[in-house]
């Protein structure tokens, strides 16, 4: 045992479809507890980085590491203790909620029926209905019931709530937060809606264009960063590394720099930015200054 | 995972085996009524008819009252492929059209688990259901055997070990397309057209050269009629191809044939008189009776290793996560 426990290691991990690379240079560590966003536009890389953390693909370059195992050996041991909800939250349409649940008896080392039961017993879902019969939201919730049965390590979700309705997504949010309180889960999921994580997670990483362009602490990302708000100027970019964004209006220009504390130039009000402000920024960077990368050392 | 095979395939499962039972059923109906007719068996009028008289009256009333029966076995060769495809184009196919390929490879079965017990089950399945009708068809067929050989098309592909290998066949193409086309429609579609395509030129092209065929001359009888083609080769031999050869053993084109005719016809003598004062004779190229198992074994081998190769292709995508 390592002294951290990371839930999630990738080294240079890169995966090339037929049509080009999905995915390149991603090296990532996250620390075990608590929940990621992963967050990119459509078409960014997140499925294909989702798919690789739960051994669905097998990446073309780099490893996989999930809770200290490679992922790509896929044993029983390994496989157990990762959850999994894929996008639009697959079943088998045909099958009964009860097939469902036996299912995942049948397919797992140690899945706690009685616990999937509990929670859809609270959902008011009937176990003997057809899982194709049930609305959108439902479905999700057994799809999640079914993953949480597992009781999985790390579970993973790939836009768990891009496709439900407010309050089928609002409760949605509730059980799974609800089961990240309990403990003992660390929970990894991809988003293209970026309001609203801050208030969920712990974590973030931003991919974009299949680099991962920022990754951090959402806490300490925002404290790292800040806007600074002076006269119209160019010479401030000459720290061009520390600024991410620059955007000029006719007599201001507003900087996003990463520079920790660094006390402000006169003439320059420095400002907290949000994590929306923050994300954004960070998706509007050009492609090729995604090298700009700081591998997260957070213990 | 036995259990989830059964939920996942049992419809399959179910509508192949009634299809099977029904047609099973009725062809042991009206094949022991066509067995009655043969009060000894079948098996003892082989090659008799036209010399025994029982016989020959027997197979008069087999024809008239199931020769309407055998025409329609014709249509039993699409039987494996319907149950082949039919198990095969689904199961990875279906996985991949509704996403629940993600969900099945990620619970605590690893994929390799899956894909064996599901390849196994299904294919077995494949294998007991065409074996069980095959075995009803084979015994069916017995008194048209007894009358006109087992080495035909329309015996040869429905009875024995061939039926089997033919539905592997199908199972292996249907499988594999499901794992490339990710549709199951159209990898059933696929499967039944790459079926009748190999399958047929198999049957016309390769089988005859399995091994070298036998050829017997003989001199054009004087008497008779052109239609009395003579015992050799015999009725259970498979004939591949028939003529008439000059007298040095010349064959003849069938331009020529019908100018040595035609001359026939102007000296106004009978026919065969006509060839058979000019030496022509006729040969026959055939491969005889007894070599219908090697046969079998033969078309069995090809066809199954051609469905372990399909079966490889698709274990190696799944293993390599080309999926």
């Amino acid at each position: 045992m390592t002294a951290i426990e990371f839930a999630l290691r990738t080294d240079g991990v890169g995966k090339r479809y037929r049509k080009g690379w999905a995915l390149r240079d991603c090296t990532l560590a996250l620390p075990a507890g608590g929940v990621i966003a992963l967050v990119g536009p459509n078409g960014a890389g997140k499925t294909t980085l989702l798919r690789l953390v739960v051994g669905l693909l097998a990446p073309s370059t780099g490893t996989v590491e999930v809770l200290g195992h490679d992922v790509t050996a896929s044993t029983p041991q390994t496989l157990s203790r990762i959850g999994f909800l894929a996008q639009d939250h697959p079943l088998y349409k045909r099958f009964t909620v009860a097939d469902l649940l036996r299912f995942g008896r049948a397919c797992n080392l140690r899945f706690d029926q009685g616990l999937a039961e509990r929670r859809l017993a609270k959902l008011g879902i009937p176990l003997d209905r057809k899982a194709g019969t049930l609305s959108g939201g439902q479905q999700a919730q057994v799809a999640l019931a079914l993953a949480l049965a597992k009781r999985p390590d790390l579970l993973v979700l790939d836009e768990p709530v891009a496709s439900l309705d407010p309050l089928a997504r609002h409760e949605f949010l509730q059980v799974l937060m609800g089961a990240v309180a309990e403990g003992g889960v660390t929970v990894l999921f991809s988003s293209h809606v970026v309001h609203e994580l801050e208030r969920v997670c712990d974590h973030l990483i931003v991919l974009n264009q299949g680099r991962v362009t920022l990754t951090g602490d959402i806490d300490t990302l925002l404290t790292e960063h800040r806007l600074l708000v002076g006269p119209r100027t160019a010479t401030e970019l000459d720290r061009a590394d520390a600024v991410v964004e620059a955007v000029h209006s006719d007599r201001h220009t507003t900087l996003l720099v990463r520079d920790g504390a660094i006390p402000a130039a006169p003439g320059w009000q420095a400002q907290p930015v949000s994590l929306e402000d923050l994300v954004l920024a960070y998706l509007r960077r050009p492609s090729e200054q995604g090298a700009a990368v700081t591998p997260e050392v957070t213990a | 995972m036995t259990w989830l095979i059964w939920r996942q395939h049992r419809t399959e499962v179910c509508v192949l085996g009634l299809l099977v039972g029904l047609f099973g059923i009725a062809l042991l109906v009206l094949g022991t009524q066509a067995h009655d007719l043969f009060p000894g068996g079948p098996a003892r009028c082989a090659g008799e008819a036209g010399a025994n008289e029982a016989c020959t009256s027997s197979f008069r009333r087999l024809d008239d009252e199931y020769g309407f029966v055998e025409n329609l076995l014709a249509a039993f060769y699409l039987v494996p492929v319907v149950i082949g495809a039919f198990l095969g184009a689904p199961l990875l196919a279906r996985e991949l059209e509704d996403g629940t390929w993600q969900l099945a490879w990620t619970q605590a079965v690893p994929r390799m688990r899956w894909l064996a017990a599901k390849l196994a089950a299904l294919a077995g399945v494949t294998v007991a259901l065409t074996g069980m009708f095959t075995a009803v068809l084979t015994w069916f067929r017995q008194p048209f055997d007894a009358w006109e050989g087992r080495f035909q098309y329309d015996a040869f592909d429905l009875e024995g070990l061939v039926p089997l290998a033919y539905a592997l066949f199908a199972f292996g193409v249907a499988t594999a397309a499901g794992a490339f086309l990710r549709r199951s429609l159209p990898a059933f579609g696929v499967a039944f057209g790459a079926f009748l395509a190999v399958r047929m030129s198999v049957a016309l092209l390769a089988r005859p050269a399995y091994a070298t065929p036998l050829t017997t001359t003989q001199p054009v009888p004087a008497g008779g009629s052109k239609d009395q083609a003579g015992p050799v080769p015999s009725f259970a031999d498979w004939t591949i191809e028939r003529g008439y050869a000059d007298a040095a053993g010349r064959r003849l084109s069938s331009t020529e044939y019908y100018e040595l005719e035609a001359a026939a016809d102007r000296a106004g003598t009978n026919l065969n008189q006509f060839l058979h004062a000019r030496g022509v004779q006729q040969f026959g190229v055939y491969h005889p009776a007894d070599r219908f198992w090697t046969f079998q074994f033969i078309e069995t081998a090809l066809f199954v290793v051609v469905a372990a190769v399909l079966i490889g292709v698709v274990v190696w995508r799944v293993r390599r996560r080309m999926i």
